[in-house]
């Protein structure tokens, strides 16, 4: 069930009047609880199974690991829990890509294989519900949290339907702990996650995939190079896409939560004024960044074991990062872009920070360069106006851009192709949008950028708190008029294919 | 009461006259309810394909023979209703490949053949879109049948849930924008061109039988898709390899006791004249019987159906449509010898003159 669709709203309206209805707790975690299930079921009933699979293995091998003592037997129990969430996911997602590069290396050795093509299909969120119960396991084992004693707790912090499929990747701490006490929703919080529904659903159905995804997918779809104006506005145009539709999905996500009067953590915080690629990764996905750094980076060393391996650290995490978003050599590369963009800032860091304190040696009054890097600049000067700033922050949206391209191209060589075409290598190149798509996406992205900047240092709740209480109103409204005039959207959620 | 409350209350008094207000207008404009002609519908359509006969044919092809084969019409006449699965401005060679493959199907079926399309190479665009509706079917899920079924009981009630032509897609399209030299936004057809109804039933609106301006406006997307064509004359060993594909699915249908039959639907004017030169019959709609064995119906080979004229050069108007149905049944009848019930004459159905909401 995708949040655009009729099925939801009627699924949602009937939770929410069972949800308020003077029932004991447990009866209503039992609801959401089933609730949670048939909104999963109804893409595909039998992979609830998987689910059920991951949700009772890992419940029983945290109560397994948090009691025994001895360090073998609990290194065992882990490697049981992580071989089965990881045996599964790699089943589902990579079983198809590891055998065609098993297939293409046989071949390059000249050894004839051809392997039958797998049919598997991919269960809708298994990536994000696998990274949910793998971050329970590790916390148990390692002694970060103990085991929930309440199966019903636990099931439901895995398959809480808002955050199931996509997101945002929660962790026991954020989830559990509220599902221990009653909770409903004030007048407040209903109000404020009925306004995040609104604005998720017109960031998705609306700006994502009416005015912005025609573009991309032209662009990206066709076999031919494209003048440079047309590769610039279809990257573009994926750009915003895939902010404002997975960012769109999180803020439903979080506003129906909070309709049902749970709390779920931010997901996004504006990406696109990021400076810097480590500030970007503190801005989009957070759930997952943070999931890599907690559950990847520091358990590889993080920076504590000297540069060299701080470096080789951040590009295995940035690699697996990508490999987690599917299949494909193009995720991959991505991530490396990600990675080696990390790298670089880092280094340019440590460049700047060795300068500004061999000038601040030669002159103690020196203080311009202080605070340079404050958050993550690229360059070693001291652009610490906000215009500097700004402009910071326009070169990393160029370079997160040149990364979407491997994201959303279907093969290396499209890729190749789209990004010759945006630097005018490729000459004679096809235009290909029209006047319509050339405003619709530069005004989309003028405007998703100056949002961002605008709320760079701010939050939605902050502004709906400043705002005339008219002034929300109108914005909100508008938002509603722009959905009903949309109307439903078939599109799914891009996120869902990971 | 808190300012957020007081916020969504207000929003909520916003949204409800904009509906409102919407619907009022749209109504005003006497365009016709229409349904949504989506995935979902052809996918509620296709699932009856069990229960085909030769008086209840499954019908697949391009616009033609959604427009002119005229449903209410023909249940009039046979006392079943067809089952239109053909997708406008496709070609069918995607659905008569599933049709095929699918070992349950073991009914009779109608193909319309505008040459233009049914000749569409594959991975062209008309070819892409009906195969985008075949793989949609199996992947329909649960929960998006039930978003069809609550669509289903809202769509009779508001002429704004039209995607096609009031959504905002629609409307950001026909926005009066000078065009990029060297590029082409697709074909746009006017509002009043026609409406769908819930059986898949294209009808002209009575405001493009009556308006020759509006008649005019869909000639000038013709003329428009016809400069935005390919041009080159298909290699003959692409027209063979489509044949040849055709052929097979059509014999795995009567392989199965299934009964196949290929019509051409009427087209006119400046318009039939292009056909005949970019898709010679001999060339095109001769061997394709020849190569399936396959009977066919051309119109020009009956006065009966060749005695209509098409408004706008490609389709036949409601009352049109209604009579050459009459007109066409005796004549699949006699052609293909299917046992057809036809009853005794009476007025055509037309489709068209029933309430939208039906």
């Amino acid at each position: 069930m995708v949040f655009n669709s009729y099925s939801f709203a009627l699924f949602f309206v009937l939770l929410l009047v069972l949800h308020n209805l003077p029932l004991p707790w447990k009866v209503k975690k039992i609801n959401l609880l089933l609730a949670s299930y048939l909104f999963y079921a109804l893409w595909n009933p039998p992979f609830i199974l998987l689910l059920w699979l991951s949700t009772v293995v890992d419940f029983y091998m945290a109560r397994l690991i948090a009691r025994e003592q001895r360090s073998a037997p609990r290194k065992l129990l882990l490697t049981v829990s992580l071989l089965l969430n990881l045996g599964m996911l790699s089943y589902f997602k990579y079983g198809g890509f590891l055998l065609e590069n098993f297939t293409a290396l046989l071949s390059a050795m000249g050894i004839a294989f051809q392997a039958a093509k797998p049919d598997i299909i991919l269960p809708v969120g298994i990536s994000f519900y696998t990274f949910v119960t793998l971050s329970y396991t590790l916390d148990v084992y390692r002694r970060k949290a103990e085991p929930e004693p309440s199966f019903l707790n636990f099931a439901l912090f895995v398959t809480f339907f808002p955050h199931l499929v996509a997101g945002p990747i929660v962790r026991p701490e954020d989830l559990i702990p509220q599902f221990k006490e009653p909770h409903r929703a004030t007048t407040q919080q209903m109000t404020w996650g009925l306004f995040l529904l609104s604005l998720g659903l017109f960031m998705k159905v609306v700006v994502a995939d009416t005015l912005l995804a025609d573009s991309a997918d032209t662009i990206f779809g066709v076999p031919f190079p494209v003048q440079p104006l047309d590769a610039w506005l279809g990257v573009m145009a994926f750009s915003g896409q895939i902010f404002c539709d997975f960012a769109g999905y999180s803020t439903c996500a979080i506003g129906i939560s909070l309709c049902l009067g749970f709390v779920l953590p931010d997901n996004f915080r504006y990406p696109y004024a990021s400076i810097g690629f480590s500030d970007f990764w503190r801005r989009w996905h957070i759930t997952l960044s943070t999931w890599l750094r907690d559950y990847l980076y520091i358990p590889l060393g993080g920076n504590r074991k000297g540069a060299a391996r701080t470096y080789i650290n951040l590009m295995i995490t940035m690699l697996l990062g990508g490999l987690w978003h599917g299949a494909s050599w193009n995720f991959v590369i991505w991530g490396g872009l990600h990675g080696i963009f990390l790298c670089a800032e880092r280094l340019i860091r440590d460049w700047s920070g060795k300068r500004q304190r061999s000038f601040a040696g030669q002159n103690r009054s020196d203080q311009v360069l202080a605070g340079t890097v404050a958050q993550a600049s690229m360059l070693p000067v001291s652009w610490n106006g906000r215009l500097g700033n700004f402009g910071l922050a326009l070169l990393t949206l160029f370079l997160v851009d040149i990364t979407w391209v491997f994201f959303r191209a279907p093969d290396f060589g499209s890729a190749m192709r789209i990004l010759l075409s945006m630097f005018g290598v490729i000459p004679n190149g096809a235009a290909l949008l029209t006047s319509l798509d050339i405003l619709k996406v530069s005004s989309v992205t003028v405007i998703l950028i100056a949002c961002h900047w605008a709320m760079r240092n701010s939050s939605l709740v902050k502004l709906g708190a400043r705002l005339p209480w008219w002034l929300l109103s109108l914005v909100w409204a508008v938002m509603l008029m722009l959905l009903i005039l949309t109307q439903k959207s078939s599109n799914s959620f891009i996120y869902f294919q990971f | 009461m808190t300012p957020l409350l007081k916020s969504c209350l207000l929003t909520l008094a916003l949204v409800l006259t904009f509906v409102v207000g919407w619907e009022w207008y749209w109504r005003s404009q006497n365009l016709g309810l229409s349904y949504n002609d989506d995935e979902s519908l052809w996918a509620h359509t296709r699932k009856a394909i069990y229960r085909s006969s030769p008086s209840r044919p499954v019908i697949i092809g391009s616009s033609r023979v959604k427009f002119d084969l005229d449903l209410a019409t023909w249940e009039a006449t046979t006392g079943e209703k067809p089952i239109q699965l053909a997708l406008v401005g496709t070609a069918p060679r995607p659905l008569l490949t599933d049709l095929a493959n699918d070992p349950n199907f073991k009914g009779t079926l109608i193909i319309g053949v505008t040459e233009g399309l049914f000749f569409a190479p594959d991975g062209s665009f008309p070819e892409r879109e009906a195969t985008k509706r075949v793989n949609f079917y199996p992947r329909w899920s649960l929960s998006q049948q039930i978003s069809f079924h609550i669509n289903r009981v809202l769509e009779p009630w508001l002429y704004f849930l039209d995607e096609e032509r009031l959504a905002l897609r629609p409307l950001l399209t026909n926005l009066p924008i000078p065009p990029r030299p060297g590029t082409w936004g697709g074909p746009k057809f006017p509002k009043e061109f026609s409406i769908i109804q819930f059986d898949r039933q294209d009808v002209m609106t009575d405001a493009m039988v009556a308006d020759t301006a509006i008649q005019n406006k869909v000639k000038a997307v013709w003329l428009d898709i016809g400069a935005h064509s390919p041009k080159q004359t298909m290699p003959d060993a692409m027209v063979t390899g489509i044949l040849n594909s055709v052929k097979k699915s059509v014999d795995q249908i009567r392989a199965r006791g299934g009964q196949v039959v290929f019509v051409r639907m009427p087209s006119d004017g400046p318009f039939y004249e292009v056909e005949k030169m970019s898709h010679p019959r001999e060339k095109y709609w001769d061997r394709l019987l020849a190569h399936t064995r396959t009977p066919g119906i051309y119109f020009a080979d009956y006065p009966a159906l060749s005695k209509y004229r098409c408004p706008e050069w490609s389709h036949l108007a409601p009352k049109d449509a209604a009579t050459f149905t009459q007109d066409f049944i005796p004549i699949l009848k006699q052609k293909t010898g299917w046992p057809i019930t036809i009853r005794p004459t009476q007025k055509p159905a037309l489709t068209a003159s029933l309430p939208p909401h039906q």
